[in-house]
């Protein structure tokens, strides 16, 4: 429906089409349910305690740390894509920037609100901004974490102050103007935060001494995975945001983004794929036949136990790694929307595999010898939880493409951006 | 100028920023962490200094000496006493809570009748109406201490029966009572000399006896040593914790013990192993073999094991006449190294389990286990210091629980010394308690109170002249000047202890071999524990870890 | 002169009878929570069963009692402690954890081999009037927060105290002991300083018969355990990534 007869047409970018309110309404109706059900979940878990939850102490960190360190992965494409159009100089993916920045935006936000959930204690969570240890890569996590979401927001502030209505204050006005010139600051800013805390994430468990599943040796103080987390976080950052968008526009009905832009996406995530792939293997066989036999382990041992066996490392690597590389960097596969969006979505599952591996099946295998190999299943509160976060993304989502420029390229009656880019 | 919504969005967004320039926020924040460090439902123990005293638990009749560690007048800590003589510092597990059981929510705090809220003077009223139109029975869980002598007064002037609950280890002795014709709480196993020590069951390393006195034994003589001075085999069907430890663990089938020790004796006549030759047992050593599912040869090597190391003793895990044959067999009766008499004159009682022909009444102590159900329609004035959950018993009378009252330690079961302390009392509670001994007192005033028995024997200690006082150096009695002096270290936590008895002086006649009992098998401190609740730091062992079962509640 | 505080466990003379657990539960004022399991309990210092895997006769099984084993060397949870509420106090070498700066993030225990953490799960609670019978000069902590074994400090407070008192720098061994040996009937476990080359705690941790598990991690631990069985020291010595059906008693 054309914009101006819209019950909230005023609030929509004129000339943009948008489905009627009731609709949209009834679209966002079950997703705030889901939100206030994970609302709900974690208020129990902040006024009961995590006991809510199904962790204990052999499972310290189970299904939160798990899908935090996914969805900051695959909300790589935010750092990645503005340092690819602003740095790198690739304007064909500007299209796809806003969106990017959205899904950045909720990404981080969603996985911090969970992370405040998932501490006991929330109310000293600044501690470490006080008192930071330099040794520990949970430092180094939560400052470039926070930082970097201080620049998602101001990455985003500017997107939503092009709102139609929002952009009528002159001082909202001036403020987005001169805030779009710090747009590529941001971006070198928001690459090298991102560059560390992806490979942080990574770090957290490459070193730790205790889990020979876990721990790698690597380049100075810095553990393998810290740079094979940045790699696969690169690889399938662009996938997300080829997924979201193809979702997006089957949602709406509308094309939004340029096919070509869709292929670009697909090709950079597919040659980062493979580089990571060949980075893994590396990585694998040193741990195999060097790392974890050092410290006097037959790394095969690690894979005897039930449902943990060589296949997930085989799936990890091959099925949802070299893959869909293989699907996404040959122009003929890659052109095809459906295996576009096929090795897109394996990309992403991959890697969310390799997080889960990293986090549940290294906190599964005992380190004792007369340890027993223990399972874990999230309580619902953990898993509405993070519905929560889901719903909240959606939300967040179709209320910036129903009333901020997403996808809009510059009209005319907009001043010209000075930035030069 | 008018104040249009734009206006206010703008002054709003300017506001936030501002803040973030101001204290406030940050003061909150730092004030939100002291807030998170000092919650008011936490409870916090009171800022006040810490005194040692030292006592003794009487939980069980082990009686285990304790450093108790006072705060505002309750317990705050409980440790062993290093320097006591047989329990060496250690306690069972449940002893390190004990000072939690004044707290326990199932403590019993006012007499109840029927269900309903009573008095101590309708109670009174009760039992003097009872006692006096018919025979009392009177249980007591802890036979020996000076409030016993009070139910043994009481039952005699009044026509009425006084019965006591056994342990494990005293029924273990029951056997050489009627051979010896020696009471068997003058009875005692001399660990100390021990070389070969089988066990039938018992959990010697898990509980049986004073914690601290075997553990302590085996620790120093054979505890990872290759040839150690303490051997000893422990014959289970299944690993248990002695089993683990032991020199050795010999796996039969269950309830075979009795056959195994029979077949051993067989062995040990046809091979002439040993000198003696009481009379044979029936079983003959391939029926032994099959019952226990072992070889011949391997009951036959077992045999020659057993005289290999002189002196040898056999345990059984409760009362066995076949593995107490098999020690008369091996002459460890009246031997060094074996069972041995204690110098105290005392006499046989009637178990608590025996029948109750007729009795208008039974006083049920509180050192009984909550379980005991006397077969009976008698009116039951039950003692306990804590709630134990449904019951039998017309009244529930709440008596001292830990460290409430002044009372005596005898001796503990089967030592081969005999031994004296007293528990003072070191915690007073608000509400109104009565042991038995009080309340019996209470109804006829004739009777002497316990206190009055413990400065008696104290006297007798004295007098006597004998044994030693440990406390925590060692005294000769022979060197305390008075008896006052000697109760002020007995009331400081000193044990004195007899001297030991010169071997020899138990004749043992043994006219057929015993038949096999009835199994019966031993749970260690969980048996010996009296009270009917457990100190929630038990939940270390049975909940937050895998480390025990949690006892069952015994039936008597 | 620093002291380096730490174990040697016999587990040829360790039963399993679980007192030390519960005296150190005692000293430390740790809740006892019904809803509590084996997998949330709070258990600074826990005694593992473990048998040779054999069935029958050949089964054998010994105790191994765990808490912290005070790393001396790259030290897994002070590295990744983000805020520094763990720290190896160079004095006495006991690894401190500061309950009121834990955030409760609980990397410290993915961190930990010996799973020696515990995190609070649920406030700490007792029965009515219970408070009354907890330990003086130790705080209670609060849900959220990860505790662990820290070799009865307030006992090592105490004895610094009652040095200082008499005028002297160093404390008498003899006043601090923590409760897990002092509780412990067979003196399996024992408690020096391993600085002293006098203390025989410190002389038995040198002997070829003690063993430390993980020790290829490289942590330097300062829990010892010794035995003269030969399947519990090579079960100890063994990695842990083989099958757990076989080693768990």
């Amino acid at each position: 429906m054309a914009s101006s007869t819209l019950m909230d047409a005023r609030w929509i970018a004129r000339g943009e089409e948008r489905a009627p309110l009731s609709r949209f309404l009834l679209w966002l109706a079950p997703w705030i349910v889901l939100l206030a059900i994970g609302v709900y979940a974690a208020g129990l878990c902040l006024y009961y305690g995590l006991n809510q939850t199904n962790m204990d102490n052999r499972f310290a960190f189970g299904l939160w740390i798990f899908l935090d360190l996914g969805i900051i992965a695959l909300g790589a494409g935010a750092f990645f894509t503005g340092f690819l159009v602003y740095i790198l100089g690739r304007t064909e993916l500007k299209p796809i920037l806003n969106t990017a920045v959205v899904v950045g935006f909720i990404c981080y936000s969603g996985a911090v609100s969970i992370l405040m959930i998932d501490v006991g204690q929330p109310l000293r969570a600044w501690f470490t901004f006080w008192h930071p240890n330099t040794h520990s890569m949970l430092t180094e996590v939560t400052f470039c974490i926070s930082c970097y979401l201080l620049v998602l927001s101001l990455e985003y502030i500017p997107l939503l102050l092009r709102n139609r209505q929002l952009k009528q204050l002159p001082s909202f006005f001036v403020f987005e103007h001169q805030l779009h010139k710090l747009v590529p600051v941001l971006a070198a800013v928001g690459t090298l935060l991102s560059f560390f805390h992806q490979g942080s994430l990574g770090g957290l468990y490459g070193v730790l001494r205790g889990r020979p599943f876990a721990f790698r040796t690597g380049f100075l103080i810095w553990p393998s995975t810290f740079f094979l987390f940045i790699l696969s976080a690169i690889a399938s950052g662009p996938s997300f945001l080829i997924l979201i968008t193809a979702t997006v526009e089957k949602v709406t009905g509308k094309k939004l983004v340029a096919d070509r832009v869709f292929r670009r996406l697909g090709y950079i995530s597919g040659l980062l794929l493979a580089l990571y792939v060949a980075a893994k293997s590396i990585d694998t066989l040193v741990w195999l036949n060097f790392t974890s036999r050092s410290e006097g382990f037959a790394p095969w041992q690690f894979y005897s136990h039930k449902p943990f066996g060589t296949p997930i490392l085989f799936a990890e690597i091959v099925v949802l790694g070299l893959l869909p590389a293989c699907l996404l960097i040959p122009e003929t596969t890659r052109r095809r929307r459906w295996i576009l969006l096929c090795a897109a979505a394996m990309a992403c599952s991959g890697v969310l595999l390799n997080r889960f591996v990293l986090t549940v099946q290294t906190l599964a295998l005992p380190t004792l010898p007369f340890d027993d190999f223990l399972q874990y299943r999230p309580s619902w509160q953990e898993i509405a939880s993070f519905g929560g976060v889901i719903a909240y993304g959606v939300i967040l989502y179709s209320l910036s493409y129903r009333y901020l420029p997403l996808f809009a390229a510059p009209k005319e009656g907009d001043p010209p951006h000075v930035s030069g880019h | 100028m008018k104040l249009t919504r734009r206006d206010l969005l703008a002054w709003s967004a300017g506001a936030a920023a501002g803040l973030i320039v101001t204290p406030i926020p940050w003061k909150i924040l730092d004030d939100t962490s002291i807030w998170s460090q000092n919650w008011p439902w936490i409870p916090q123990p009171a800022r006040v200094p810490v005194e040692i005293r030292q006592s003794h638990c009487t939980l069980c009749p082990k009686g285990c000496g304790l450093r108790v560690r006072m705060a505002a007048g309750w317990a705050v800590g409980v440790a062993g006493m290093k320097t006591h003589p047989t329990s060496h510092g250690a306690l069972c597990p449940l002893g390190f809570g004990a000072h939690q059981l004044n707290w326990h929510p199932q403590r019993l705090r006012e007499v109840r009748h029927r269900g309903n809220a009573s008095s101590w003077n309708e109670a009174h009223a009760a039992f003097a109406r009872a006692s006096s139109e018919g025979p009392v029975v009177i249980i007591d869980g802890y036979p020996g201490r000076a409030a016993s002598s009070v139910y043994e007064s009481f039952a005699e002037k009044n026509h009425g029966e006084y019965r006591v609950f056994r342990g494990t280890e005293l029924r273990s002795l029951n056997p050489y009572e009627s051979w010896t014709g020696v009471p068997v709480t003058s009875l005692g196993y001399d660990l100390e000399n021990t070389q070969t020590l089988i066990s039938f069951g018992a959990p010697l390393l898990d509980g049986w006896g004073t914690p601290g006195y075997v553990t302590r034994l085996w620790s120093e003589k054979s505890g990872g040593v290759d040839d150690p001075q303490l051997r000893i085999i422990q014959i289970e069907p299944s690993l248990s914790r002695t089993a683990a430890r032991a020199r050795q663990w010999l796996r039969i089938h269950e309830g075979s013990e009795s056959a195994l020790a029979s077949g051993l004796a067989r062995v040990l006549m046809e091979q002439n192993l040993v000198p003696a030759h009481p009379p044979i047992p029936a079983i003959t050593i391939s029926d032994a073999a099959a019952r226990t599912g072992w070889s011949e040869d391997a009951i036959q090597e077992l045999a020659r094991t057993l005289v290999s190391r002189p002196p040898a003793l056999a345990i059984a895990a409760n009362e066995n006449p076949t593995v107490a044959a098999l020690n008369v067999l091996l002459g460890s009766v009246g031997a060094r190294g074996g069972i041995v008499r204690k110098e105290k004159i005392s006499h046989a009682y009637v178990s608590a389990s025996a029948a109750i022909s007729t009795a208008r009444a039974v006083l049920i102590d509180s050192s009984v286990p909550w379980d005991f159900a006397p077969q009976t329609d008698a009116e039951i004035f039950r003692f306990a210091a804590w709630n134990g959950g449904p019951t039998k018993a017309d009244w529930l009378l709440p008596a001292p629980g830990f460290l409430e009252e002044l009372t005596d330690v005898p001796t503990a079961p089967a030592l081969p010394v005999e031994t004296y302390a007293v528990a003072p009392a070191l915690v007073k509670t608000t509400f109104e308690l009565q042991s038995a001994a009080q309340f019996l007192v209470g109804i006829d005033s004739s009777l002497t109170p316990p206190e009055k028995t413990i400065h008696d024997r104290c006297a007798d200690l004295f007098k006597n002249r004998s044994g030693t006082l440990h406390a925590p150096e060692s005294i000769a009695i022979a060197k305390i000047e008075s008896v006052q002096q000697l109760k002020e270290q007995l009331w400081k936590g000193a044990v004195w202890v007899g001297e030991a008895s010169p071997p020899g002086g138990l004749k043992c006649e043994l006219k057929e071999w015993p038949p096999e009992p009835i199994p019966a098998t031993a749970a260690g401190w969980a048996d010996s524990w009296q009270a009917p609740v457990l100190p929630p730091l038990a939940s270390k062992l049975y909940i937050e870890s895998n480390l025990r079962d949690a006892p069952e509640r015994r039936n008597a | 002169m620093s002291a380096r505080y730490g174990m040697v466990i016999d587990l040829d003379r360790c039963t399993g009878c679980g007192s030390c657990m519960i005296a150190c539960a005692s000293e430390n004022n740790v809740p006892s929570l019904p809803q509590a399991t084996a997998r949330t309990g709070l258990t600074p210092l826990l005694v593992r069963k473990v048998s040779n895997g054999e069935d029958g006769e050949r089964r054998r099984a010994a105790f191994i009692p765990i808490m912290c084993a005070h790393c001396e060397h790259d030290t897994p949870c002070v590295k990744v402690c983000p805020q520094q509420a763990v720290e190896v106090d160079k004095a006495t070498g006991i690894v401190m954890q500061m309950p009121q700066r834990c955030l409760g993030c609980r990397y410290c225990m993915t961190a930990c081999p010996y799973h020696a953490r515990y995190f609070n799960w649920w406030d700490p609670a007792w029965p009515k009037g219970m408070e009354k019978s907890l330990n003086p000069g130790v705080a209670v902590r609060m849900r959220g927060v990860v505790e662990k074994c820290n070799l009865c400090h307030a006992r090592l407070h105490a004895a610094e105290e009652k040095a200082a008192a008499a005028g002297k720098r160093e404390i008498d061994p003899a006043d601090y002991e923590p409760a897990c040996a002092e509780a412990c009937p067979t003196g399996a476990i024992r408690f020096g300083n391993l600085a002293d080359p006098d203390d025989p705690v410190s002389k038995e941790a040198r002997s070829p018969e003690a063993f430390r598990l993980l020790a290829e991690l490289g942590t330097e631990p300062k829990l010892y355990y010794k035995s003269k069985e030969a399947w519990v020291r090579a079960l100890a010595e063994s990695n842990s990534a083989r099958n757990s059906e076989v080693q768990h008693g």
